[in-house]
């Protein structure tokens, strides 16, 4: 620890003299490591919103029964009391005509106008009935059976694509941050083993000069480390970039989609990077070492 | 200091470089080790750093013994220890002085404090001038002195230089011996080995172990070497 502290000038001049030695192969390991990390960035944020998607939807798991045009108003309430009183429902609101063509006008926007066109507002009435997702089948055929309704739509098939997709997305990115972590390990504690193979007559004279392997082989660590530290860094700029980019171009177009909070995702995405550089620097360059023994 | 009891080293290609020596020496000598090329002085050597172990017998080199399932004890026991070897294993694309201070590095001594006895080391050796040089640049007898003041720098209780007289002339032969044998004190034990025996005879208070196809005779000259600690 002492010598640690004492040499740290000199093990930081070392692990640079390292990645210059080979600056080709270093270039080379850092722009990989660099795009490497990227790639597991981004499946890191595709994971999040995916998962932020999911579970938004899941509360909004809802059900709209459409009305019988002839439909009295105290048949409307009597019917919102049946539904309220159903297992797995939990919040039941009408929606009539006005409220309809309220949302489509802010759902659309800027682009409102086009309401204009018609005559007379094309929207029905209908109860919005807001449940937990597992009970999503059963209460669908219950409304379909009660007098007074019309019929029933429900948003299953848009939620269980969301749902396939994002476990489509989770496995292949399983398979994609296996793949790169071991690429990452690879180049890396190949990065190391040259770098030893170069400084062999070095290494060997420190062995005779009785310096313990730890001393012999922070330099190297540190040399590993600082690659993909450097990779990680590249990483982040770019998704940092990206995130930002994605962001105000959603707010424009997607309103809809529930997004995490910029700040929050970013600065998630950031200390996995750095946090997954550094486990993959200190091991890669622990594998390199260990070969070489 | 140095404990050997029927030492042999056998080669794995069978050559057999030492046949069962036996061999006391003791803090604060000075030993010449002589003989013909391939008589196994480099051998002896290699078994006092612990880079071969005895194949049989039994060797303590200040209280450590070497052998096999020491390793790192051996790794430590090298830290008192400076060693010059005949090819310097200087490392290369660094200056003297931090070559001086690689030897120093991890023996738990503040940078200052060994900034400051490497340079008093090359100094010691006439290089203080050459210390911010590059190794490679420097003059075989130059890079022989960055060599030995690394093995002095640290300041061991054994140093032992395998042939710092080769390719020498005769005058800086003599130079060197002076040198190294100058570190010798009552804590300081001093090994050599030499061709030149012809620069050595005139060596008082000394032990002089000379060497013929693997076997040893020992000759202590002068006043005892007790004498000369007192
Ligand atoms: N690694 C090795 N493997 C096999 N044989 C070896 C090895 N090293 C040395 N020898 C042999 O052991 C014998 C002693 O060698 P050693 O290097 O100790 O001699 P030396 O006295 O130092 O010679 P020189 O004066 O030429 O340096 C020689 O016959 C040599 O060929
Ligand atoms: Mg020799």
């Amino acid at each position: 620890m002492k010598n640690t502290l004492y040499n740290a000038p000199y093990f930081m001049k070392e692990a640079g003299r390292v990645l210059w030695q080979n600056r080709l192969s270093s270039v080379f390991s850092f722009l990989s490591t660099g795009l490497i990390l990227f790639i597991l960035a981004v499946i890191v944020a595709c994971w999040s919103v995916g998962n932020l998607l999911i579970k938004t939807m899941q509360d909004e798991a809802e059900i709209s029964a459409y009305l019988d045009r002839d439909i009295g108003t105290e048949q409307v309430l009597e019917l919102i009391e049946t539904i309220k009183g159903m297992e797995g429902v939990r919040d039941v609101q009408l929606v009539d005509r006005e409220a309809a063509y309220g949302r489509m006008k802010e759902i659309l926007g800027d682009e409102a106008g086009v309401l204009e066109l018609f005559e007379e507002n094309p929207f029905e009435a209908f109860i919005e009935v807001r449940i937990s997702l597992g009970e999503l089948e059963k209460i669908t055929e219950r409304l379909e059976s009660l007098k007074g309704i019309n019929h029933v739509r429900n948003n299953r098939e848009v939620l269980e694509r969301v749902q396939s997709i994002t476990i489509g997305l989770k496995r292949l990115g399983y398979l994609i941050v296996t793949a790169v972590s071991i690429s990452t390990l690879v180049i890396v504690s190949h990065m190391i083993r040259q770098g030893i193979y170069n400084n062999r007559v070095q290494v060997g004279a420190l062995r005779l000069l009785g310096a313990p392997e730890s001393f012999i082989g922070f330099p190297f660590v540190l040399a590993g480390l600082l690659l993909t530290l450097a990779g990680g860094l590249l990483a982040s700029f770019v998704i940092v970039f990206l995130v930002n980019r994605t962001y105000s171009a959603m707010a424009g177009s997607l309103p809809f989609i529930p997004l995490p909070a910029r700040n929050q995702l970013v600065s998630g995405l950031l200390l996995f990077v750095s946090s997954v550089s550094i486990l993959l620097g200190v091991l890669g360059s622990m594998f390199g070492l260990r070969s070489t023994k | 200091m140095i404990k050997a009891k029927g030492v042999s080293l056998r080669y794995p290609d069978g050559t057999l470089a030492l046949k069962g020596i036996d061999l006391e020496i003791d803090t604060g000598e000075l030993v010449y080790i002589t003989g013909p090329s391939g008589s196994g002085k480099t051998s002896l050597l290699k078994l006092l750093m612990g880079i071969e172990y005895p194949t049989s017998g039994s060797l303590k080199v200040m209280g450590q013994s070497i052998a096999k399932g020491q390793e790192g004890n051996i790794r430590r026991l090298r830290k008192r220890i400076g060693p010059v070897f005949q090819e310097f294993r200087l490392i290369q694309g660094r200056t003297a002085l931090e070559n001086v201070m690689m030897g120093m590095r991890f023996l738990g001594i503040p940078c200052r404090q060994a900034k400051e006895n490497a340079k008093s080391a090359l100094t010691r050796l006439g290089l203080e001038h050459k210390a911010l040089s590059m190794v490679e640049n420097l003059s075989w007898g130059e890079a022989q002195r960055v060599a030995i003041a690394r093995a002095v720098a640290r300041k061991p209780r054994l140093i032992m230089a395998d042939e710092p007289t080769g390719n020498l002339d005769h005058d800086n032969a003599l130079i060197i011996l002076d040198l190294l044998t100058s570190f010798r004190d009552t804590n300081t034990t001093v090994i050599i080995t030499t061709h030149a025996t012809h620069l050595i005879e005139r060596q008082e208070n000394a032990t002089f172990i000379r060497m013929n196809g693997g076997n040893i005779s020992v000759e202590r000259r002068g006043k005892a070497y007790e004498e000369y600690l007192v």
